[in-house]
């Protein structure tokens, strides 16, 4: 994400060496490769996406090297596409939610402690609906599906949940002495917000927020599962999950790859954002 | 008490939020009502029957005057009583939840902490991948993998459905909720597991458990002495965010599973836009959400004082 | 997979008329069958995509309540056999007047509600006037509007006058489910005369039925069915697979048949269907309004390859609307067949050398994302560009449907004898041809079933030398059962299903 080790003040001075975490080195390499996939097809694929160049259902082969869908489409284009319509919909969707979530949360930490309730309470309810439900009423919403209402609806729905946990590492921080300290002498709250909050509350966030992303690539695959996710000819993961669902006994490797292409790039964000974390305070985690 | 009011209004302006978005959606409930071949006057007498000819604002306050006496109306598309049918689908969806849910924190607690305290050991990162797995399978891809090995190869357990008879048979009703719990169980522990044992290295980081230590404290004992107060502060709150979400959550595990439960009343109700089922879905689980955050929310400020005495100004 | 809840899918799927065909399947299943084991009161479970959303048909049932209760919860006047023909049922005779107007049926003595109350004419008017109040969304109100009177001189007798003639009529009624004119709130409870009651609707999950001791006919061979409903087709199988359903009413995919296929302890059976999968234009807008560009979009489709593609080797490419198993079918797939070379010829003919641009609103169901996809790769080939607008069911019918504001749609249409839709200009698809609308009202108005036939197979012929709509292909009916089930419907498609005949081996 964003952040960068030099935002951590306080831990800066305990460490004299810095060692990069292997998780740090695993899931950058991870994300890289599906990176350089996803940028690649903007230049050049296997086939072409649309064309039928295959039987219906072929096996993995030499041409094919994931096999072909019911039309007869080559499978490991769409996936290499898939991997960019991925990051697309995940750092989309992470940074609309981020951008909504962290502001509200920051707001509410600092609000009276009436507006705090009303901003928890709504909080509380927008969590109430899933981030599945909420994205579906979106898609709804939205005259014409496209992969964009996909990303806005993932990502303001995941806000709700960002917003909540910034609120709640927000107060423990503001609760903290040395802060109230800093109140009662008159630090603005948008300097307190700058120089104390966010610096203590970003290693518990980017965490989150990897999840987030996780989560983002994840929730449209299930919005897809439920015939609500990017439409054609958007060949996302989730969709092509979803087309492969009536042949998994028939032709499983067409509902295998796109899966694995998924979970592996979930994995490695979140290996990264672990890697980060253990860089970014490396009292704790600079060791493995 | 304030705290209740607030909670009570907020249910009633999401809800009237709520009515105004769900008119916003394209489509009419009087479609659910037609087939091909209908003509106009037929539509327009289906569009009275669900009273979607009226105006908006008559709607609404036909609407809030329902709610107010807790009144969720009729079904537009099955004329059956919304309340009736929310009921009958708690019976599945409270309980799967709940199971999964207690499942969830009775693997993620303890082994969380463990993959904290021991982080360098085999297991520890063993833990740490399994883990992160769970997280990136997405929750269907399990639930069809568990179908599949469990109940159409070995036929250990049945493949999907509910008794028609509901909790009659309380063995069969379990035996229908085993491979469902289980999958979400699976995905809830792998992403508590990482919260718990993100919030344990925090502790096991922190001053003052180094200070207990120095002191002569056994980590266990330092852990538990100081940790629980500090580190379940935002587990509970995550914890508080799954038992929620869950809630209607479940509706590809529902479908996966076929099971007739909230999730999927709320997904039918959108689909056919009925609006009294939408409704009456999304204010009941609205309630058990609130009910669950402040829930949460008291035993955090239970286990960690600070939050009373400095967020709230003492007690309400 | 299809989404259940579909409110497309019309009341009226699934009746056929294949009969040689038919006869020839329902032979071989019961050759397999094991009927001297039947056990009479074994309970007979069917799974279905398709759950009913209320229980009365006048009030937008959905296909489901027909495939539940049709024949077996309710009976009508008469019925359409699974063979397709049009069979007496409570109408033990009737008689028709010279003019053709005047229809005077006599009732089944001895028949009882399930309320325990007879039969009488009063229910039958009562029944019938039911579908054609205003307030009926029945799907036949419109087939019922020539009715002028309905007298009832006797508690057995019931005249019907026409306005004009309709040789239909027979046909029609077998659709008007008999009521008790006493009862109350049909949407969630019933009162007919059929073989079963209805026991225990739980929403969402199943709907079961409890055979009717004081039935008049023939005893069912089971002694109750319980629907199970599923909105995913995977589940489905799954449940057949484990033994939890017997009988599977439609399957939805051809990948899923391969393991009921190699394994003994299931039966497959293919019927004959009447589901026609169209991409349907909005006739009234350019470049649509020009037939050329109709017939060049016709012929630019390889529907021999689309349909594998989607059902294996199963299914059947037609060339108009009309399914063989409709007796005024023709052969017209050559009309237009698929020639990409002359539909690029045509489209320059109507102006369009370098092609053109539209949008189709497609389902958000299986398979019509994946349809409108082939469609969109096919038509690059010819210089056509399609945009692929996905919507939901409910929004086809506020969009398409209602305000005819659509280019072209994706669509399954699943009603029997159906091409009388192209005879209504005010229909979706705004097809106007004066001649087709003379002749569907002229068959209808015939004084024998060949002269409605020729009238509308000259119809069939109209549309399709039009390219009213392209239409893609007939969906194949298929029916999976455990191989201890026989004597199930196996036309019934999704519509009709009935099940006072299966029987289920004792264990």
């Amino acid at each position: 994400m964003n952040g960068t080790a030099g935002s951590m003040p306080q831990t800066e001075g305990k460490m004299t060496r810095r060692t990069i975490p292997l998780s740090l080195i695993v899931g950058g390499v991870i994300v890289g490769l599906h990176l350089l996939a996803g940028l690649l097809t903007l230049f050049w694929t296997p086939y072409d996406p649309t064309a039928m160049v295959g039987g219906r259902l072929a096996g993995p082969s030499l041409a094919h090297w994931a096999g072909t869908d019911r039309l007869g489409r080559d499978l490991f284009t769409q996936i290499l596409i898939g991997a960019r319509i991925a990051i697309e919909v995940g750092s989309g969707a992470v940074a609309i939610g981020a951008a909504i979530g962290v502001t509200l949360g920051i707001l509410a930490a600092f609000a009276t402690r009436t507006l705090d309730d009303v901003f928890a309470a709504a909080f509380d309810i927008l969590i109430a609906f899933p981030t599945l439900l909420v994205a579906m009423l979106i898609v709804a919403a939205s005259q014409t599906a496209s992969l964009f209402t996909a990303v806005l609806a993932i990502g303001i729905a995941g806000s709700a949940i960002i917003a909540r946990l910034t609120r709640i590492l927000a107060k423990r921080v503001l609760s903290m002495d040395y802060i109230v300290a800093a109140r009662v002498a008159g630090s603005s709250w948008p300097s307190i917000v700058v120089v104390h909050v966010l610096p203590n509350i970003w290693p518990t966030l980017i965490v989150n927020l990897a999840l987030q992303f996780g989560l983002a690539a994840m929730a449209e695959s299930s919005l897809s599962y439920l015939g609500l996710g990017a439409p054609p000819p958007n060949a996302s993961w989730g969709r092509l999950l979803q087309e492969a669902q009536g042949t998994v006994y028939t032709a499983p490797f067409g509902a295998i790859a796109p899966g694995i292409a998924l979970v592996t790039l979930v994995i490695g964000v979140n290996l990264l954002a672990d890697g980060l974390r253990a860089f970014a305070d490396p009292t704790r985690r600079g060791r493995r | 008490m304030r705290r209740s009011a607030i909670l009570l209004v907020s249910v009633l302006l999401a809800s009237a939020v709520l009515f105004v978005l769900l008119r916003l959606l394209p489509g009419d409930p009087a479609n659910a009502l037609v087939s091909v071949g209908a003509d106009a006057e037929q539509i327009e007498a289906a569009r009275r029957q669900v009273g979607s000819n009226l105006p908006l604002l008559q709607q609404f306050l036909h609407f809030l005057a329902n709610i107010a006496v807790f009144d969720f109306g009729v079904s537009f598309v099955s004329g059956a009583p919304v309340l009736g049918e929310i009921g009958g689908r708690l019976m599945v969806t409270l309980p799967l939840t709940l199971a999964a849910f207690a499942g969830s924190i009775l693997i993620a607690v303890p082994i969380g902490i463990l993959a904290a305290v021991r982080q360098r050991t085999w297991y520890g990162a063993l833990i740490s991948i399994v883990s992160q797995l769970g997280i990136a399978v997405p929750a269907f891809w399990i639930g069809i993998l568990l179908v599949t090995l469990f109940a159409v190869n070995l036929q250990l357990f049945p493949s999907g459905g509910f008794p028609d008879d509901g909790w009659t048979a309380p063995a069969e009703s379990i035996q229908a909720l085993i491979l469902p719990v289980l999958t979400i169980t699976l995905v809830m522990s792998a992403s508590l597991i990482r919260y718990v044992r993100s919030a344990t290295e925090d502790i096991l980081s922190s001053d003052y458990l180094r200070t207990a230590r120095a002191l002569g404290a056994t980590l266990s004992g330092a852990l538990v002495r100081h940790g629980i107060r500090n580190g379940a502060v935002p587990v509970i709150s995550i914890l508080g965010i799954e038992l929620a979400s869950t809630l209607l959550g479940a509706v590809v595990i529902e479908r996966v599973f076929a099971l007739p439960g909230l999730g999927s009343m709320l997904l039918l109700g959108i689909e056919q836009r009925d609006y009294p089922n939408v409704q009456g879905v999304l204010v009941v689980s609205t309630l058990l959400v609130l009910i669950v955050g402040f829930l949460a929310d008291v035993l955090q400020r239970l286990v960690d004082p600070r939050l009373r005495e400095r967020v709230t100004g003492g007690a309400s | 997979m299809r989404r259940s809840h579909s409110p497309l899918t019309s009341p009226t799927r699934g009746v056929t008329v294949s009969v040689v065909r038919l006869v020839a399947l329902m032979t071989a299943s019961l050759t397999s069958a094991q009927a001297a084991d039947a056990d009479p009161n074994a309970s007979v479970s069917i799974g279905s995509l398709y759950e009913p959303q209320n229980l009365d048909n006048t009030a937008g049932a959905g296909q489901g309540i027909n495939e539940a209760f049709n024949g077996n919860v309710y009976e009508a006047l008469f019925r359409l056999s699974d063979s397709g023909a049009v069979e007496p049922v409570l109408a033990k005779d009737y008689k028709v007047s010279e003019d053709g107007l005047t229809y005077t049926f006599t009732l089944q003595p001895g028949v009882k509600f399930h309320s325990g109350e007879p039969l009488t004419a009063r229910d039958v008017k009562y029944s019938i006037e039911r579908v054609t109040a205003p307030d009926s969304k029945s799907s036949r109100k419109n087939s019922l509007k020539g009715i002028a009177s309905i007298e009832t001189p006797d508690d057995a007798t019931v005249v019907i006058k026409l306005s004009a003639r309709s040789i239909s009529l027979p046909y029609n009624l077998s659709y008007v489910w008999i009521v008790n004119d006493a009862a109350k709130d049909l949407k969630s409870s019933e009162d007919g005369t059929g073989p079963y009651k209805l026991g225990d609707w739980r929403r969402g999950s199943s709907l079961s039925l409890a055979r009717f001791d004081g039935y008049w006919g023939s005893k069912p061979a089971n002694g109750g069915v319980t629907f199970r409903y599923f909105t995913d087709a995977t589940a489905l199988n799954n449940a057949l697979l484990t033994g939890a359903v017997d009988i599977i009413t439609s399957v939805q995919s051809p990948d899923s048949l391969k393991q009921f296929q190699t394994n003994k302890s299931f039966t497959v059976a293919e019927g004959q269907s009447t589901t026609k999968l169209l991409l349907a234009y909005n006739d009234r807008v350019a470049p649509f309004d020009n037939v050329k560009v109709r017939k060049a979009l016709a012929r630019a489709i390889d529907k021999k390859k689309l349909l594998n593609a989607i059902w294996g080797d199963r299914g059947l490419v037609i060339g108009s609307f009309v399914p063989p198993t409709d007796p005024w079918y023709v052969d017209l797939t050559k009309v237009d067949d698929y020639n990409v070379e002359s539909a690029k010829a045509l489209l320059a003919e109507a102006g369009f050398k370098d092609g053109f641009t539209f949008t189709i609103d497609t389902p958000n169901y299986d398979p019509h994302p994946l349809v409108a996809q082939f469609l969109q790769t096919e038509y690059a080939k010819i210089g056509v560009k399609v945009n692929i607008n996905i919507i939901t069911a409910n929004e086809w019918y506020s969009k398409v449907y209602k305000a005819h504001d659509f280019q072209a749609t994706l669509q399954e249409h699943v009603n029997h004898r159906d091409i009388v839709f192209y005879g209504n200009p005010d229909f979706y698809w705004g097809y106007n041809n004066p001649k087709v609308v003379d002749l569907v009202k002229a068959a209808e108005a015939s004084t024998t079933t060949d002269e409605q036939t020729a009238r509308l197979k000259e119809a069939n012929t109209l549309i399709a030398e039009d390219a009213a709509s392209n239409w893609l292909y007939l969906y194949p009916q298929i029916v999976v059962s455990k191989a201890s089930v026989t004597g199930y419907p196996v036309n019934g498609l999704n519509s009709q299903f009935f099940a006072s005949g299966i029987r289920k081996a004792g264990k």
